[in-house]
């Protein structure tokens, strides 16, 4: 087991360092200049040549490169271009509101579309399972701007129950933190809803048929405990596999819901650096996104042994 | 009913959702002393001498002062500086400070600080350096007043250090304004009505200014950016909101107090509104421009560059982004509409346009072989988007073979320094706009410039235009500008440097508890507004 985990982190490492070189060529292969951002409109080409070679913007780009992965080897993530502020402290800035709204959607979600899809298998066939699958569909189906902006429209305009945008942080209460997380985490995680719903539904399916479960009902045990304590675990490993995989669905959903929202969380930060050219900053940020993303699916692949004892590493 | 452990956790969680923990630390001032504002976009620089970008300005203008400043009609007042003469010989303008004036830390404002800051401003502005040709030298002469010597009388040297087209001449202490005028400065120090305020401020997100409770206002009424600056709030802070849908449900559910470029579209929503003011504040607005790229053929043959003003069809532009004609209209002054020097001098063509056959005719005559014209087009900003689109179209119609460079806006801010030949990196036009008020100014709008590959992106050359622009800044008074200005138009559509697109103004929306909103161009100003 320690091997493999061992194993697996080094190979985190080295997916890390390929993402690296991607990110970095993308980056600066494609058309943009953050120096002819930085200087403006009416800035003349010598303006915009002055601040290129201030930023080293200049210099070519395997040294460019060189420079920036010998930083952040020794930890340090480089200079925001525009800002002049670290890296690292624009990024532990933002991570509160960004972990907020992915911990929130992801407990809604979970526990909205497992109870849906366990509810689907059994009630199969019936208008409550056409209903949830119907619904999980547009879930689906419906981006997640489009849903953001019927529910501003409906509970913070028409009902004026929730506010519309921003985020406060859980120091200054708890009550301000969660009404401005309850709209963008049902926004974020309506898609999510219906990708998990959808899988544990067909995976209860297929243990619902088994002998077991028929051996179960037939002993006259409780439906509530055939369901959960009989199919459900033994339905978890897809249904597990699919929330790590859904975790990308979450970061890319992340960057638009903060963006609708107004959240200052990591996903509006390398929204905003993408629009100016911010290199370090995306750079920064995408490099942590990957190594979060290879992370959790190896916390997910671990977890298959706690939900099925034949597997072993 | 028996307490159990669940029913604790539960019943705690519950009282603290609904009541919320009461904030820690920091005293913040209230809402309703409070105005948070969603400007034009995030402020990426806040050195206001290193960007042009107009919302780095407007930062500006809330932590600096000025020397000179425009009121509301447009005319240079004085601002920091209490008595002010030039000598008979026009050769040596002397400037006094008003008394009391401090820095934010509490130190006093001097001469060596003023002649710092115009050296650094002079350093990166078209003004500025157009000024710094004429100057000797600028010198303290004691504590409080400071000397321009100049090698030949020279009309502007007020209106230069009042100007709102940016970079303003903004007023810093000495030792920031001796940063390389090439790097940025990092500590933002100013004598201005607010306080910029870095604990508070989130970069990217939220920029705090606080009210500068030693600023020494002048007695004169609010007037542009002339006059008291009498700050009636504790805090002002710029919300920066790139969804401008976001934006305008917050304004409307009260969250935000004012909001600089609410979507045009939607106006009538806001209109509709009884809590909110739809109003506009730079009455001269902005002017689209299409700049040509003066090295290449075909529009290095004037009569390639005339066609383009046969071409265009003003209202089809204003149209396709704006809309509602309330707000946009057809000009033809190389000056813009509504700025002093607005003037009809050879705009035979403007009356005329559009007419295809004419510019048929002239690309003809220019000699156009059919090689492609490179268009840069910026899809994330909805007026260039529109613009170049049509544009293509009909230099398709015209017979040019039309190729759009598509990318967003910083492609094309990118691409279009680049000098190569179209077919390799380079461009033929590109689309853009300014403020209107800034077209006014010969001197101070950078698209003036016909100095070839030293001006702006386009680099046009033209001996006589410049020896115009020299007239019109040596002009003893507004008069003899306004005949310059005729003289420099009645040139220029003959070798038509640019072609403009239409002139539009942008209108803000704000909540009606917002008192003494100022209106003035290029300058969005928090002083002066109370909220009731």
């Amino acid at each position: 087991m320690l091997a493999y985990i061992a194993r697996r982190l080094a190979s985190t490492v080295l997916v890390m360092g390929i993402v690296a070189v991607f990110v970095f060529l993308l980056l600066h292969l494609s058309p943009g200049d953050p120096a002819a951002i930085i200087a403006g409109d009416n800035a003349t080409g010598e303006q915009i040549a002055g601040i290129r070679k201030q930023l080293g913007l200049d210099d070519a780009l395997p040294v460019q490169f060189y420079r920036w992965l010998a930083a952040v080897l020794h930890g340090d993530l480089g200079i925001s271009i525009f800002s002049n502020e670290p890296v690292a402290k624009l990024i532990s800035q933002r991570i509160e509101p960004t972990l907020s709204l992915a911990l929130m959607t992801l407990l809604i979600a979970v526990t909205l579309a497992v109870s849906f899809g366990v509810v689907a298998a059994w009630k199969v066939g019936s208008w409550v399972d056409r209903s949830l699958m119907v619904v999980s569909v547009l879930g689906f189906s419906v981006p997640v701007f489009v849903v953001g902006y019927m529910l501003i429209y409906v509970f913070s305009i028409s009902l004026r129950w929730l506010p519309v945008q921003g985020y406060s942080p859980i120091d200054q209460g708890f009550g301000p933190w969660i009404e401005r997380l309850i709209l963008p985490s049902i926004a974020l995680g309506l898609a999510y809803v219906a990708l998990i719903a959808r899988i544990t539904r067909t995976s209860m399916l297929e243990v619902l048929a088994e002998d077991y479960i028929r051996t179960a009902n037939a002993k006259g045990v409780a439906t509530r405990s055939v369901l959960l304590k009989h199919a459900l675990k033994n339905a978890g490993v897809p249904i597990i596999t699919v929330i790590g995989i859904g975790v990308a669905l979450l970061i890319g959903g992340v960057v638009i819901t903060e963006t609708v929202f107004n959240i200052p969380g990591v996903g509006r930060l390398v929204v905003d650096a993408i629009s100016k050219r911010d290199y370090p900053i995306i750079q920064g940020v995408i490099l942590i996104f990957s190594g979060v993303y290879v992370l959790v699916n190896l916390l997910v692949d671990l977890s298959y042994t706690l939900l099925d004892p034949r597997i072993r590493y | 009913m028996r307490t159990t452990r669940r029913r604790f956790v539960q019943g705690t969680l519950a009282t603290t959702a609904l009541s919320g923990i009461p904030s820690i630390g920091r005293a913040q001032p209230s809402r309703a002393r409070t105005i948070r504002a969603v400007m034009q976009g995030d402020l990426r620089s806040l050195d206001p001498i290193w960007t042009t970008a107009n919302i780095t300005a407007y930062h500006g203008a809330m932590i600096y002062d000025t020397l000179f400043a425009l009121d509301g009609d447009q005319k240079t007042q004085p601002q920091m500086v209490g008595k002010f003469g030039v000598s008979d010989d026009k050769l040596t303008h002397t400037f006094e400070l008003r008394d009391g004036l401090k820095f934010h830390d509490g130190a006093p404002v001097t001469a060596d600080d003023v002649v710092a800051s115009i050296r650094r401003w002079a350093a990166r502005d078209g003004g500025g350096q157009h000024m710094m040709l004429r100057v000797k030298d600028i010198s303290k002469k004691d504590d409080k007043t400071f000397v321009i010597a100049l090698k030949e009388p020279y009309g502007l040297v007020a209106d230069l250090m009042a100007k709102t087209a940016t970079p303003l001449l903004y007023i810093m202490p000495k030792k920031i304004a001796e940063t390389d005028p090439n790097q940025q400065i990092t500590e933002y120090t100013g004598s201005g009505p607010f306080i910029y305020n870095k604990n508070e401020t989130q970069m990217g997100q939220r920029y705090v200014y606080d009210r500068n409770p030693n600023y020494v206002s002048r007695s004169e009424p609010s007037s542009g950016m002339a006059g008291a600056k009498t700050v009636k709030v504790d805090r002002v802070i710029y919300e920066n909101m790139p969804d401008s849908q976001t934006a305008l449900q917050a304004l409307k559910a009260g969250e935000i107090d004012f909001f600089e470029i609410p979507p045009i579209d939607l106006l009538d929503t806001l209109e509709g509104d009884p809590e909110i003011k739809v109003d506009v504040l730079n009455k001269t607005g902005n002017f689209g421009i299409m700049r040509i790229n003066h090295l290449y053929p075909p529009f290095n043959n004037v009569d390639a560059r005339k066609a383009l003003l046969y071409l265009i069809n003003q209202e089809e532009f204003m149209k396709a982004s704006f809309g509602n004609p309330k707000y946009y209209k057809k000009c033809g002054s190389n000056f813009a509409c509504g700025t002093p020097m607005e003037n009809d001098e050879n705009t035979a063509w403007f009356k005329e346009a559009p007419n295809l056959a004419k510019a048929k005719e002239l690309f003809q005559k220019s000699g156009y072989d059919g090689r492609p014209v490179v268009l840069l087009h910026a899809t994330n900003i909805d007026f260039m988007n529109n613009s170049a689109q049509i544009m293509a179209q009909r230099l398709r119609e015209a017979g040019v073979n039309a190729q759009l460079a598509t990318s967003d806006w910083g492609g094309v801010i990118t691409r279009r320094a680049v000098k190569a030949p179209p077919d390799q990196g380079g461009w033929n036009l590109f689309i853009t706009w300014s403020g209107s008020a800034s077209v006014g100014n010969a001197i101070a709008w950078v698209g003036h410039q016909a100095t070839g590959e030293k001006g702006w992106f386009g680099w046009p050359t033209d001996d006589v235009h410049e020896k115009l622009r020299d007239k019109w800044a040596a002009a003893a008074n507004i008069d003899e500008q306004k005949a310059v200005a005729r003289e420099m138009q009645k040139h220029d559509w003959d070798f038509v440097p640019h072609v403009w697109l239409g002139q539009w103004q942008s209108p803000v929306a704000y909540r009606k508890n917002l008192k003494g909103v100022l209106a003035l161009p290029e300058i969005v100003p928090f002083w002066n507004i109370e909220k009731v």
